[in-house]
């Protein structure tokens, strides 16, 4: 027999509709609080707050309309898993842009030739001479 | 694909033994053909997140570098229809587990009409982004070569706003149909009588599916229109 | 054959059987194959499948080295041998190397090792083989139209400003995902659900965890090249410069996209041969396995940790050194896995009574390439060398150790290995081993000298090269010539085997694996009778017991 609880979904929660009920309408206050406060001139905050007003209602979705609640733990993990990757992702790619030399990025100088001069990251070191050939 | 997913994860038409008609012949319960069905399409929804989450990279990324132009672009989408939309999506989500939880409870009939329900918010949605891109197109707000919204013009990176917009809400908008195709499957079979209460894994897995379409624009939604 | 010399093996009291009604024969016709759902006619449909691509990638690869043989043009034109070594990338990555273990024999064996009926969905298993048909045809058809000359990884903003269609080719590869998605999807869901009572998750063999961790990466993974080839598709036709400098777009953004996938790719083609050979080394040292758990957790181990190493791909693109050194230290890191795996298989080995024959041989070979391989990629991930080696034939012949020395040997020890489990014959020994040494010869004779002309400084994807690599050069294409001849003469003792072949009876190697306590071939339904699974896969004795020693 595979490795599941006979008791799961099929026979576990007993609850009735009202939780859907109380899930929608939570989604629904939470929607108008983040036009609100996406109105308000937070500065830096506004996008982080965005974020996990956005967090929030995705998780009940998830947890409640998705049954994740109550559901296989081996189902948890395969969601949890690939969030962490998209996290990964995330976090690897902003690695690389936030230390990135200007010159390298999208919005950054161009760069120096190597027509006798330096980079500018030279620290003052002299020319290299081009490749006689 | 998503459709013949649903399928087959919804039970073999295999030689019936122990009785259930749905039970393939590889299975030997249907609590473990429906434990797989449900993992199966965990695993499916793990990969959807994987694809939509390099869209998101590429928005953080341009938003990065061009947070004014970002900004101000973002000011020139329709809020109204965003939010109108959001709370469209979130509705919709709502009715298709309220389908689940009546076809669990033997209410195929009650399950029908929030599934059409569940439908007619996504023929709404789809109006809405719609009515968005023809203001787009009129304006010329529009991505990488095409784009030439001379209101926008002075933000370096502008033109990176709307390959961003029209990236994400296009992929969204494909799954919104692909959801749409699964769920008018799912309502033919649930007329037919197809489900009871012992037998109603597709309409879960397609409510499932149907509820990723919804997380990804709760995300969307924010990034695009409040920032 | 004859009786084998231990008492420990209940002799056979017959000749071998051939099962007579078995998978191959149970339904006939054309449509019973095309509408099947039965894994093992699966997984026969995409070994005659893999074998076509395998045969296009290496013509492709043919007409590389032949260009090289000479510094200057020697037989066709620049942007001809663009598309040559681009085409052998993109088919031998996408339409051979990715499905090939999996598709195979991860379908054929997975349910059998697992005393199971079936995989979990095989509806979808019917569909992945479609699905990876239409997208090789759609390969196959930008192949003729043109093809690409980005090279297989189709860097932007060349790839998207080049004059050739490119489009069909990445349409091809953006379908070939969902086939490997699906495949692996049906793989992760099956040994969750379809284990057989008594085959807890520390008794699955060894091959079963690494298709396990391989699915998980397909799953994983796969979705963002999906995204890639998308997003580079679209912009060739559509002009959104998403990684267009010019427009404000980033062209590195497109190779982190590029790598968090390929980098696991090569994963998933890597583990099922160590699957693989975990499975060989047990049978053909006919002694327990050493070190179980920490094969299987390795396995899981380089699944998971190489998501994080795919940046030591750029290290000179233009990505900050900052994250080029975070992504150097793991890389180093999930070699430690793969070193794991090595000690264990040498312990394997140690003090077995080894059974000399061609999967042996290519065990042998596996080592050794993947311990040079592996070694010359961590010497790759250390960054100031790799600024030197970055696009030189050091990698190239790094990554061919491993694709081709450690996992083509894998794949060839896989078909002997399992070849009278699936069609009931056994080859001719003596043929094989000479074609064993063939390939293993070739093998070191094509990219051996690829080293030393990559560390001397020949670039990779040249069309022209400085004159002092010449006899490099010629020293590698000729040593291809070998490695091809290898794989022809295989060809033909295997078809010569299907055919004529003697009857191999239900264990010919006397393996302890699940898969072979059944008929060969085996019966549609696969076991006549539930089994029970008293003893693990890998063991041959108890402890304090003498190896014994198997004449076959």
């Amino acid at each position: 027999m595979a490795d599941h609880k006979d008791k799961h979904e099929d026979e576990a929660h007993e609850h009735g509709p009202g939780r859907y009920v109380v899930i929608w309408m939570a989604l629904l206050v939470f929607t108008i609080t983040t036009v609100v406060t996406g109105h308000m001139d937070l500065g830096a905050a506004n996008l982080p707050l965005a974020m996990v007003i956005a967090t929030v209602k995705a998780t009940l979705v998830v947890l409640f309309f998705m049954h994740l609640w109550d559901a296989e733990g081996i189902n948890r993990l395969v969601f949890g898993v690939a969030i962490v990757f998209v996290m990964v992702l995330l976090l690897g790619v902003f690695g690389d842009l936030l230390t990135r030399m200007p010159e390298a990025l999208p919005t950054g100088q161009p760069a120096h030739t190597l027509e006798g001069g330096d980079m500018p990251s030279s620290h003052g070191m002299p020319a290299h001479r081009p490749h006689g050939e | 694909m998503s459709s013949s997913d649903a399928s087959a994860h919804g039970g073999g038409h295999g030689d019936a033994h122990g009785g259930n008609p749905h039970l393939a012949h590889h299975f030997d319960s249907m609590a473990t053909q429906n434990h797989a069905s449900r993992l199966g399409m965990w695993l499916f929804l793990g990969t959807e997140v994987l694809l939509f989450a390099g869209l998101f990279l590429g928005y953080s990324v341009y938003r990065h570098f061009y947070h004014e132009a970002f900004r101000a672009a973002s000011h020139h989408l329709s809020l109204t229809l965003g939010t109108i939309n959001t709370v469209v999506l979130i509705t919709s989500s709502f009715t298709v587990a309220m389908a689940y939880y009546s076809v669990k409870k033997g209410n195929s009939k009650a399950a029908a009409g929030l599934l059409t329900f569940t439908i007619l918010c996504a023929v709404a949605f789809l109006c809405i982004k719609g009515v968005e891109y023809n203001e787009k197109f009129q304006e010329g707000a529009l991505p990488g070569k095409w784009f030439h919204f001379h209101e926008m013009q002075g933000y370096p990176g502008a033109n990176m706003f709307y390959t961003v917009y029209f990236l994400t809400t296009g992929l969204h908008a494909f799954h919104v149909i692909v959801g749409m195709a699964v769920l008018i499957w799912v309502l033919r079979r649930t007329i037919r009588g197809d489900f009871d209460k012992n037998y109603y894994i597709p309409v879960e897995l397609g409510g499932l599916y149907w509820h990723l379409v919804d997380l990804v624009w709760i995300f969307l939604f924010p990034l695009l229109y409040l920032i | 054959m004859s009786q084998p010399v231990a008492s420990a093996i209940p002799a056979p009291t017959a000749a071998p059987v051939y099962q007579e009604i078995n998978y191959l024969n149970a339904d006939r016709g054309v449509a019973s194959w095309l509408k099947t759902l039965d894994h093992k006619r699966i997984g026969v449909m995409y070994f005659a499948s893999v074998l076509m691509t395998f045969l296009l990638g290496g013509i492709f690869a043919m007409i590389v080295r032949f260009e090289l043989t000479t510094p200057e043009p020697t037989f066709i034109g620049a942007n001809t041998y663009n598309r040559m070594f681009t085409l052998h990338g993109m088919v031998m990555v996408f339409l051979f190397m990715i499905p090939a273990i999996p598709g195979v024999f991860g379908n054929f064996c997975l349910p059998l090792m697992l005393g199971a009926k079936d995989v979990a969905f095989p509806r979808l298993n019917l569909m992945s083989l479609y699905v990876y048909w239409i997208g090789s045809a759609i390969v196959l058809t930008g192949v003729i139209t043109g093809g690409a000359d980005s090279g297989w990884t189709f860097y932007a903003p060349y790839s998207t400003s080049t004059p050739m269609t490119l489009f069909p080719v990445l349409l091809g590869v953006f379908v070939l995902g969902f086939s490997s998605i699906l495949t692996g999807l049906n793989f992760i869901v099956t040994v969750h659900t379809l284990r057989a009572p008594g085959i807890t998750w520390m008794k699955m063999p060894l091959f079963v965890w690494a298709i396990y961790a391989t699915s998980i990466i397909q799953v994983l993974a796969t979705p963002v090249i999906g995204l890639t080839t998308l997003l580079v598709g679209i912009e060739k036709v559509g002009g959104f410069g998403f990684f267009d400098p010019g427009r404000g777009g980033d062209p590195v953004l497109m190779q982190h996209l590029f790598w968090f996938y390929s980098h696991p790719a090569v994963y998933i083609m890597v583990l099922p041969a160590m699957g693989v050979m975990s499975e060989i080394v047990a049978a053909f040292a006919r002694k327990n396995i050493f070190g179980y758990k920490m094969i299987a957790y390795s396995s899981l181990g380089i699944a998971f940790v190489g998501f994080f190493a795919w940046g030591h791909h750029m290290f000179v693109s233009g990505q900050s050194s900052f994250d080029g050194g975070g992504f150097a230290v793991i890389s180093m890191l999930v070699g430690v896995f793969t070193a794991i795996k090595v000690f264990n298989w040498v312990g394997t080995l140690y003090r077995g009574a080894i059974l000399v024959t061609a999967p042996f041989i290519y065990l042998c070979g596996f080592l050794f390439f993947i311990v040079f391989g592996g070694m010359t990629g961590i010497a790759l991930a250390t960054i100031s060398p790799d600024v030197h080696w970055h696009d030189t034939y050091f990698v190239v012949a790094h990554f061919h150790f491993i694709m081709v020395g450690a996992v083509i040997m894998a794949f060839l020890a896989a078909i002997h290995y399992w070849f009278p489990k699936m069609f009931g014959k056994t080859y001719n020994e003596g043929w094989a081993m000479v074609a064993a040494a063939f390939i293993v010869l070739g093998f070191n004779a094509t990219f051996i000298p690829q080293f030393l002309a990559g560390n001397a400084g020949m670039p990779r994807r040249y069309y022209m090269y400085p004159e002092r690599f010449t006899g490099l050069n010629v020293a590698s294409t000729m040593g291809s010539t070998l490695l091809a001849f290898g794989f022809v003469m295989i060809l033909i003792y295997l078809i010569f085997a299907l055919l004529r072949g003697r009857i191999a009876g239900e264990n010919p190697w006397h393996s302890k694996g699940y898969e072979w306590r059944t008929s060969s071939p085996p019966i549609k339904e696969n076991f006549a009778e539930t089994l029970e699974y008293p003893e693990e896969p890998h063991t041959y004795r108890e402890p304090g017991e003498e190896p014994e020693h198997v004449i076959i």
